[in-house]
């Protein structure tokens, strides 16, 4: 155990250097005209990822994390900045990158199976080829005996682990994640997030993970990206020096306690800030 | 005890004539047999308007070994299917455009709302004209009858789908063909289906009434053939054997594609 925890704090130290890094993140900002006047909902960020790395994006509700993660998948234009990915900038969808949304994307029309195997389906593999490797897939998140099933026939938590398939199917080198736990009540989600890290210490997989909950960001992550309350800026990059591998009863212990504090007193602030600035605009559009 | 043994009772199925609603479906029948047997045999109504029971089932077993009535079953049918293909092919295509294009869909819409509900046999005089009283002029109809359905239904369907799924497309990197038969088409399966569904049964009436008007073969020709010739139990078997048809087709175009077993989202 104790090698363990010195083998990943000497990673962990390791700062990255701009040839070390798989993606890079330079100097986004993203303006929406709305009825009110431009709202900048994304200003100024800038953020490296490491090979291997679990990165989360926390921040209160409405803060840009949802914008900032279609500009990275490329879904979105008209921003200011750079994306790039191994020194390629992105100008749109981008092999390297795969998503899962926090809205049920799953396919209501295709089986677990054919789901699971449809960008396989897509780069024209060959049909028993792309059944096996989703198979494989299917089986990493736990889902093994619902291969025949429709989405309509399985929980919301079982629906996200088909689109968590789906995605790693495509092998990207970057895993992207928007809330993908969202709308799951808490116990699914520490038990997913178990998935999760198990995936990805099996995997090695490079991940970026959108979300609002501390306890997840805190129970998966290498770091903390937390972010201010409109406009969205990053306000603070936090390690996580836990051991690894982790699983869910992580949650119970001290440090873990230490952190979630840290990060919730940086929240906090700016989750109120928040608050109080929907009563103002409250007040000031709705004068008695 | 007596309790207990009427929950089991109603536990375990019934069998199918024993229950109400298929007695009810029963009775309905039966009593409109007796209703109809009785009004011929009353002499109300004018001498054969309304043929006893016997004479249509005769008719019908002799128009079912008609080799006449296979010919111009086969006629009808041919028209129709190739109305169903041209409008439904056109229709398809419409819609999608008019679905995914903004500009196209709020200027043609209006029209498309307008022209859909409109008999369409007004147009059959200039069909005439354009494709003759053979079946050009049937398929003609049928065609302009199923094509609104089909676009308007496809049109509405395009804008019901998750924008989610098209992104999941997008990062998946897939080319316009993929997106179009991957994504939208399945995602708008049940609208496609429905709007199908309705253009067949337009594109029948279509077919029909322009063979009824005038034509010189298919089954629409034949009932009016029948009527003119005052042979009321034949033109009855006709509408008999129709129905009978139309009801099968249409079930068959409800399994279509598997329907049942695609789950709803
Ligand atoms: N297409 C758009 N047009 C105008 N404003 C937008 C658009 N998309 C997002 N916004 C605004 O940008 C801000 C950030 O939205 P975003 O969805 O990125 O927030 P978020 O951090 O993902 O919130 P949540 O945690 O609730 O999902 C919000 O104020 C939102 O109203
Ligand atoms: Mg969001």
């Amino acid at each position: 155990m104790a090698a363990i925890v010195q083998s990943f704090d000497s990673k962990a130290s390791a700062t990255p250097s701009s040839s070390d890094a798989i993606m890079r993140v330079e100097d986004i900002s993203m303006r929406f005209s709305t009825p009110d006047g431009v709202l900048t909902a994304v200003d100024d960020v800038s953020f490296a990822v490491r090979p291997g790395e679990f990165l989360s994006v926390i921040g209160p509700s409405g803060c840009g994390k949802s914008t900032l993660f279609n500009v990275i998948g490329g879904l979105l234009g008209g921003y200011e900045g750079r994306v790039s990915v191994a020194g390629e900038t992105i100008t749109g969808p981008h092999a390297s990158i795969g998503m899962v949304f926090q809205e049920e994307s799953t396919f209501p029309w295709r089986t677990v199976v054919d789901n699971v195997a449809f960008p396989l389906e897509l780069s024209g593999m060959a049909k028993a080829q792309r059944v096996e490797r989703a198979r494989h897939f299917i089986k990493l998140v736990g889902l093994d005996g619902f291969e025949n099933r429709y989405p309509s026939e399985l929980s919301g938590g079982m629906r996200q682990r088909v689109s968590m398939a789906r995605t790693l199917a495509f092998e990207p080198k970057i895993l992207l994640m928007d809330e993908p736990f969202a709308a799951l009540d808490e116990q699914t989600r520490l038990l997913l997030g178990d998935k999760v890290l198990q995936i990805q210490q099996q995997l090695k997989q490079t991940t970026l993970l959108i979300t609002h909950n501390i306890t997840e960001a805190v129970q998966l992550s290498d770091r903390i990206l937390v972010m201010t309350y409109r406009p969205g800026k990053i306000k603070r990059i936090v390690d996580i020096d836990l051991p690894r591998p982790r699983t869910s009863d992580i949650v119970s212990s001290e440090a873990f306690g230490r952190y979630v504090a840290q990060i919730w007193s940086d929240l906090r602030e700016e989750a109120s800030r928040g608050m109080s600035d929907d009563e103002k605009t409250r007040q000031g559009g709705h004068p008695r | 005890m007596a309790h207990a043994g009427q929950l089991t009772a109603a536990r375990t199925p019934r069998p199918a004539l024993a229950d109400p609603v298929t007695m009810v479906r029963i009775a309905i029948i039966v009593g409109v047999l007796a209703f109809w047997e009785v009004l011929s045999r009353s002499g109300w109504l004018y001498r054969d308007v309304v043929p006893s029971l016997v004479a249509i089932s005769k008719a019908v077993g002799e128009l079912l070994i008609d080799k006449d009535y296979y010919w111009n079953l086969g006629w009808t049918g041919f028209e129709v299917a190739v109305a169903l293909g041209i409008g439904g092919v056109g229709g398809l295509l419409a819609g999608l455009i008019l679905g995914s294009n903004k500009l196209l869909g709020k200027s043609f819409e209006p029209y498309l709302y307008y022209l859909g509900p409109t008999p369409k046999i007004i147009f059959f005089p200039v069909m005439i004209m354009w494709f003759g009283i053979g079946p050009g002029s049937k398929i003609a109809l049928g065609t302009i009858s199923c094509f609104f359905p089909i676009a308007l239904s496809t049109a509405a369907g395009m804008r019901q789908i998750k924008p989610v799924l098209i992104s999941v497309g997008r990062t998946y990197r897939a080319n316009a063909w993929q997106m179009m038969t991957k994504i939208y088409i399945p995602a708008m399966r049940h609208p496609i289906i429905n709007g199908i569904r309705l253009g067949l049964g337009v594109a029948i009436i279509g077919t029909l009434l322009a063979e009824t008007k005038l034509s010189n073969k298919g089954i629409g020709f034949l009932i009016i053939n029948a009527y003119s010739t005052f042979d009321m139990p034949r033109m009855y078997a006709l509408l008999i054997v129709l129905f009978v048809l139309s009801i099968g087709v249409n079930a068959l175009v409800g399994r279509f594609g598997g329907l049942d077993k695609i789950k709803r989202s």
